[in-house]
């Protein structure tokens, strides 16, 4: 697994590559995860289970993404790959340059790859279109590409111009029973709605803004608890002060993932008002925990919950307020029983399916031939007139750097590193705990 | 297509037999469906949608709104026209001065009266907008002297590049597109801010206080006040920005015809290009245009009572 984007930075793609690589793990694969160097998070880094992680030392640029170097990353990236007797690279979020380059070297090398796509493009703006070409290249010699949504499949499809059949959907999953409902946590006198996101523009602040003053104004019994930060937060707290909602509008600030569960059982309806998602994890995690989910019909959204679970509203103020109007008075009606959300969404997200989907994509591409160089190169050149050519050059040199880094690094002085041993971790950690049980007082540490 | 259809047997999580007629897949991600994950169904891409904001240019309105343009250029062209005019003595500074007065008095009377006939409720303050001429034009005055001697120690080929390369400046970033007479946009005041550069840079060549000041007034009418009033006939009348555009184009001509007739042909030849060769292009290379939307596109947020979304 290679991205930028992981612990201790605290996102999607993160929790996502960390609870894939604990299942394969559990499957009885050897996973490794290759990031950037996080402050002083440098080194090698084992979490549980014997998960290595790989912080390769390299400069960070923007929201914790690092520059592409091109070559740069080849020969420690080489020497990981070797040591760790790397069969198949999976690279993850179109955002991590780390990501693309893994994957060139990868095919350079002739390993497998793999990439995951977790958000969605527009074709636009400028900077959607230097990352799609981006994506181009890379994406013209893989294997094979997963995305976490059909409408984000059907993105990938037309931003890389891809073969559907290369293009799997997996979605993201949930780990059900940390996201418990507890319908004790709520107050029974008013109605509260969550709200939990990023405060920025794509994230639909501006509807929040509109939207949260007219609902106070309609009914007395309604409260909102609006958790997370970002550059909106100055726009909503200025509406609170307009509207002197002090009472009724309550500001949490960022929240830690542990914390999210527990501010979610504060509320009986979710509000969700994003512009664009690939797929959207906070929906999911908010029916789990048992509320009743509005959201803006955007992007992959429609796919993922089932109809009684979620209301959908158009993006525009008077809809988002007409569904919250029904999704109040179904709560205030009791007509929904949000508490039972949580079973049927344990059985349709979780991340053993997730491993046991994306376990068969290696298995597929495992089996696959290895195309000659020369037909690598071919389907380089088919990206555009101008930039295909570069994009061989760009090709042609990885692969004599890549001949240079086996004379001047042969394999066999790469020692390989030990593989963990999981079963019998297990089996320790099993026998610890049975010991734990028999003597209660003594600590297993 | 190495991996095509990854699990041709019903996946382990489908739990569904083979020989069961396959209920039509649906878009959804929390139903197990007995499709592998790689499937491609009839329905893939049906949100697509191409080229659905496109607007089908016609010839003759292109060549219209074309004049923007070329009515710029040509006044960039009688500007450096008149600047040769002045610097060979073949015209007077108290003719230049005569006339920029004159033409500014006559048009500042059309504009307020275009004003007056278009918003007639709007108060303008015709004795501050005079005081404020008046004020402007000593301190013009006054400057002369210093805007004389600013470059006298550079050579005249510098003058001469440099001023190519501000009213090349001047040109791609005049405000073509907007139609609004109040506010000036940024890339508008950069414009004229080239141009005035560009004018004080040649009025450092002259000898004479009144030579200097004389460019430098035309320059500040020419420049910041006459694309004001060509905005204005636009927004008025169709056939005045045609008439506007073929004096402008016949002034340049004429004056340049005495200076230097390759340059009146390249001028011509330009004009030509520009105002009828360039929409047909335009027209021809639409058809290469592919835009593309679907439901993975940013939704634009509909607020209402009026308060403006700005994005970031």
């Amino acid at each position: 697994m290679v991205s930028d984007f992981f612990y201790p930075n605290a996102g999607g793609v993160e929790s996502h590559l960390y609870h894939l690589s604990q299942r394969l793990i559990q499957r009885g694969h050897k996973v490794i995860i290759i990031t950037h160097a996080y402050g002083s998070r440098t080194g090698i880094r084992c979490l549980t289970n014997g998960l290595k992680v790989y912080h390769v030392p390299m400069m960070v640029v923007f929201q914790a993404a690092s520059p592409p170097t091109l070559y740069g990353f080849f020969p420690i990236f080489r020497s990981i790959v070797l040591r760790e007797r790397i069969s198949i690279v999976h690279g993850h979020q179109a955002f991590s340059a780390m990501c693309h380059e893994a994957i060139i070297h990868a095919r350079t090398m002739g390993l497998k790859t793999c990439f995951t796509d977790h958000s969605l493009f527009g074709f636009s703006d400028p900077s959607s279109i230097v990352m799609n070409k981006f994506l181009k290249f890379t994406l013209s010699d893989i294997d094979h590409v997963v995305c976490v949504s059909h409408t984000s499949k059907e993105n990938t499809v037309l931003r890389a111009a891809l073969t559907p059949q290369n293009v799997s959907v997996i979605p993201n999953a949930v780990i059900a029973s940390r996201f418990k409902p507890d319908p004790s946590m709520q107050d029974p006198n008013v109605t509260t709605i969550v709200v939990i996101s990023r405060q920025t523009y794509r994230k639909g602040m501006d509807l929040l803004v509109a939207v949260v003053p007219r609902i106070c104004r309609k009914y007395s019994k309604v409260r909102f608890v609006i958790g997370g930060d970002g550059p909106k937060r100055i726009d909503l707290e200025q509406m609170r002060e307009k509207h002197l909602l002090h009472d009724r509008v309550e500001f949490l600030g960022s929240i830690k993932a542990h914390q999210v569960r527990n501010t979610l059982v504060r509320g009986q309806i979710f509000l969700n008002t994003s512009l664009t998602e690939a797929f959207c994890i906070g929906i999911v995690e908010a029916a789990c925990a048992g509320l009743l989910v509005v959201s803006t019909k955007v992007g992959g959204v429609p796919e993922v919950l089932p109809r009684h679970m979620i209301l959908f509203a158009k993006p525009e103020e008077d809809d988002l307020v007409e569904a919250l109007d029904r999704a109040i008075e179904m709560i205030q009606r009791k007509e929904v029983q949000p508490a039972k959300f949580n079973d049927e969404l344990k059985e349709m997200y979780s991340w053993v399916n997730v491993a046991e989907r994306t376990e068969k994509v290696y298995d597929a591409i495992s089996q696959t031939r290895d195309p000659p160089l020369i037909e690598r190169l071919r389907s380089y050149y088919g990206c555009g007139v101008f930039v295909g050519k570069l994009f061989c050059i760009m090709i042609a040199l990885d692969y004599l750097f890549w001949v240079y880094l086996e004379w001047i690094l042969p394999r066999d002085e790469i020692e390989p590193a030990p593989k963990f041993p999981y079963k019998k971790f297990k089996k320790m950690c099993q026998r610890a705990d049975k010991e734990d049980e028999l003597q209660p007082g003594v600590d297993s540490l | 297509m190495a991996c095509r259809n990854i699990d041709q047997a019903p996946s382990s999580h489908a739990g569904i037999l083979p020989a069961a007629p396959r209920s039509p897949w649906r878009k959804l991600l929390y139903v197990k469906q007995e499709y592998p994950d790689n499937y491609v169904d009839d329905t893939f891409l049906e949100e697509l949608q191409k080229n659905a904001n496109v607007r089908q240019y016609e010839y003759w309105s292109v060549v219209l709104e074309s004049t923007i343009i070329s009515q710029h250029i040509s006044s960039i062209v009688i500007f450096v026209a008149i600047f040769i005019y002045l610097y060979f003595g073949l015209l007077s500074s108290h003719a230049l001065i005569t006339m920029g007065t004159v033409g500014t008095a006559v048009g500042y009377g059309f504009w307020d009266w275009s004003n007056t006939m278009l918003t007639p409720d709007s108060n303008y303050q015709r004795r501050k907008i005079f005081k404020g001429a008046v004020l402007f034009f000593l301190t013009l005055l006054g400057l002369t002297p210093i805007l004389k001697t600013l470059t006298e120690k550079t050579s005249e080929d510098t003058i001469w590049a440099l001023t190519v390369i501000l009213f090349l400046a001047n040109l791609a970033f005049h405000d073509y597109g907007s139609g609004n007479r109040r506010n000036i946009k940024y890339p508008g005041s950069l414009s004229t801010n080239a141009a005035i550069f560009a004018s004080v840079v040649l009025a450092s060549r002259f000898k004479t206080n009144l030579h200097v000041f004389g460019l430098m007034s035309f320059a500040v009418e020419w420049f910041a006040l006459f694309p004001m009033l060509r905005r204005q006939v636009r927004s008025i009348s169709n056939r005045g920005n045609l008439a506007l555009s073929f004096v402008l184009f016949l002034t340049a001509t004429t004056l340049f015809s005495q200076i230097s007739p390759a340059i009146v042909v390249i001028y011509i030849l330009g004009m030509v290009f520009l105002t009828f060769v360039c929409p047909f292009w335009l027209i021809w290379i639409q058809r290469y245009k592919n835009e593309i939307h679907g439901p993975w596109d940013e939704a634009r947020p509909k607020i209402q009572h009026g308060r403006s979304v700005d994005n970031y």
